[in-house]
Formats: structure tokens, C-alpha cells, sequence
């Protein structure tokens, strides 16, 4: 008990373990929906030459699905390091906005302890965090982001993505070549549920359909993995003109 | 044996995700932003997104553009792991039938 509260220290009057495990309880209902979607990612890394202690090093360390579905999707041997990055950025860039919007209910917490936390900060975990953090400040409770509430809720998605994503690895191969099944296909139905969870009206998706035209396009045209930044990149022009006229 | 361009590529991958995570925090935390870098900023998850499945989408194969279309009407009403094995169920089938 003793080390759990060196790092979980008692807030406000508050224990820190019933509210790690608040956060527990809260996440784990959205737990069951990553694991297919892990092993997916995991047996399509094999598939492209990862190995197994390179799967949970790349989901371990960068810990953001939607970065990797796109890197494992334009991995070469070897792979294109600067445009795997630079889509990882992109993908992730919504995390700059969610900190932005999660910092105004940390300004009790130290920055010590906020960097390591916001490490662990995935959709999930944000918008648990967030929604809890909101619902404590109008209740008048102090302070309204509880950092053991937010662990408990983060944490479980981190071992269940690291080690389903590692199982996908070490049995994807086992299963072999896996397109005759379709399972291909989890990819683009992985990326269109994260773009309609990201749906916010028609005016505000025109950029998308640029982006889908000119990669598109591209794609057809010019051979190797350009129809990706180009797509991106005609994708924030348009977005960067648009927002002028709204 | 892992390659160094392997390893590179990761950890590259994880400093610029971690950047992310860290930025708006440090950097945003006593600002606002304009509306136009706001916009600019919320738009480019989804355009890179559809960027990386554009091939998709101009497939030769009639099956799994069939396939695709299923995907993307369950994707529209449904949530992940339905979507995910209605996508996968139908590539499979359309492909054996016609692919």
C-alpha cells in the first residue's frame, strides 16, 4: 500500500486506490472494443516484417493506434522513416488540441507528474478523463482532475494494447496470408469508424473529400507511397482556405 | 535481430507522438488559438486518414469495392468491432463469389 501512495498521493482528503479503481471500472467496458483491433494491428505488423519484440516496442512506445494502423500500412523494408513520421504527427496532431483542452484542470498538478501522465493520454483515456474532470468541478470537488481516477483509467489500455497487439504478432504468422479473407479490410473499416467518430457536419468534412480526390489521384499516377502526403497535405490547403469563407 | 532502420523509425515515431501529447499542454495551455489554425488543426486527423486508405477506393477489383462500400454504410451506423468483421466478412465473401 505503502508504494502505491508514494506515487498515487492522497488528494484533497481523498484515497488515492477507490479512485484508481473508479477509473478502472469506467474504462473497462471500452477495453473489449480495442482487442480485435490490436490483434489486427499486431498480425499485420508481422506480416510486414516486424518482429515480436518490434510490435510492443512500436506500440509501447508511440501507444496511439491510429498512427500505427497508418505506419504498419506504409511500411517498406526498408521503411520510409521521415514519411512514416511526419504521417505519425499528423495523425496524432489532435492529441496538441485535447492536452490544450484537458490543461485548464491540471494547473494544481506539477509538471513531474503531468508529462508522465500525459504519456498515457489516448481518445479514450482523454475524453474519460476530461468528462470525469468536468463533472467533478461543477460538483465543487478539489481538484477536479483526480490523477488516480485518470491512471486507472489509462493504464488498462495500455497493457491491453501492448499485449494484444503482441499476441496478433505471434500469431498472425501462424494463421499465414491472411487477404484471401478479407482481413485486409479491417483497415479501412478501422480508419472509417475513427473518421465518423470524427464527423462534425458536411461544411467541416469538404477538406476530407480533397484529401481522398488528390491522394487518390496521386495514387493512381504516380508510383510509391506520395498519394499519402499529398492527399494530407491538399487536405489542410483546402482546410486553411475554407475556414475563411465559413 | 532487429534493424537499425526498424528501430529508428519507432522511436522517431514515438518522440513525435509524445511531442503531441506534451504541446498542447506546454504550449497551448495559456493561449488560443485563431480560428483558422484551429481549423486547420482539427481537419488533419481525418484528411490523413483518408489519405492512407485512398487506394481503397480506386481498387480494380470490383469485389472489394463492393466490399467497401459495405464497410463504409456499417461504419456510418455501426461501432468498431462490428464494423470491422462486416468489412472483413464481406471482402472475403465478394471475393471469393467475384473477385
Amino acid at each position: 500500500m505503502s508504494t502505491t501512495q508514494t506515487y498515487l498521493p492522497q488528494q484533497a482528503g481523498e484515497r488515492a486506490s477507490p479512485e484508481f479503481w473508479r477509473g478502472i471500472v469506467s474504462c473497462t467496458p471500452v477495453l473489449l472494443g480495442i482487442v480485435p483491433y490490436a490483434l489486427v494491428l499486431g498480425a499485420q505488423a508481422a506480416e510486414k516484417g516486424l518482429s515480436v519484440v518490434e510490435v510492443p516496442l512500436m506500440t509501447g512506445l508511440n501507444f496511439a493506434g491510429g498512427s500505427e494502423f497508418a505506419a504498419i500500412q506504409l511500411w517498406t523494408s526498408p521503411p520510409h522513416i521521415l514519411l512514416i513520421v511526419a504521417i505519425t504527427f499528423l495523425v496524432n496532431s489532435r492529441h496538441l488540441l485535447m492536452g490544450a483542452a484537458l490543461a485548464p484542470f491540471l494547473p494544481q498538478l506539477p509538471k513531474r507528474k503531468a508529462l508522465p501522465a500525459l504519456f498515457f493520454m489516448c481518445d479514450e483515456s482523454w475524453a474519460l478523463g476530461l468528462a470525469d474532470s468536468k463533472k467533478r468541478a461543477s460538483a465543487g470537488r478539489y481538484p477536479a482532475f483526480s490523477l488516480p481516477y485518470y491512471l486507472g483509467a489509462a493504464l488498462p489500455f495500455y497493457l491491453t494494447w501492448v499485449v494484444f497487439t503482441t499476441l496478433g504478432a505471434v500469431f498472425g504468422p501462424v494463421l499465414g496470408n491472411v487477404e484471401p479473407y478479407g482481413f485486409d479490410m479491417a483497415f479501412p473499416a478501422v480508419f472509417l469508424v475513427l473518421l465518423r467518430g470524427m464527423w462534425k457536419g458536411m461544411a467541416r468534412a469538404r477538406p476530407w473529400i480533397v484529401s481522398l480526390a488528390v491522394a487518390a489521384l496521386t495514387y493512381l499516377l504516380i508510383p510509391g507511397a506520395w498519394y499519402v502526403a499529398a492527399g494530407a497535405l491538399s487536405g489542410l490547403v483546402s482546410a486553411y482556405i475554407l475556414s475563411g469563407d465559413t | 535481430m532487429s534493424d537499425t532502420a526498424t528501430l529508428l523509425t519507432i522511436v522517431l515515431m514515438a518522440s513525435a507522438t509524445y511531442l503531441t501529447r506534451i504541446g498542447g499542454y506546454l504550449v497551448l495551455r495559456n493561449r488560443t488559438l485563431s480560428p483558422r489554425a484551429a481549423a486547420v488543426m482539427e481537419a488533419a486527423p481525418g484528411c490523413v486518414l483518408i489519405s492512407v486508405i485512398a487506394p481503397n477506393f480506386v481498387s480494380d477489383n470490383p469485389a472489394d469495392l463492393l466490399a467497401l462500400a459495405i464497410t463504409f454504410l456499417a461504419a456510418t451506423r455501426l461501432s468498431m468491432l462490428p464494423t470491422v468483421l462486416i468489412g472483413i466478412a464481406s471482402a472475403g465473401l465478394l471475393r471469393h463469389l467475384i473477385g
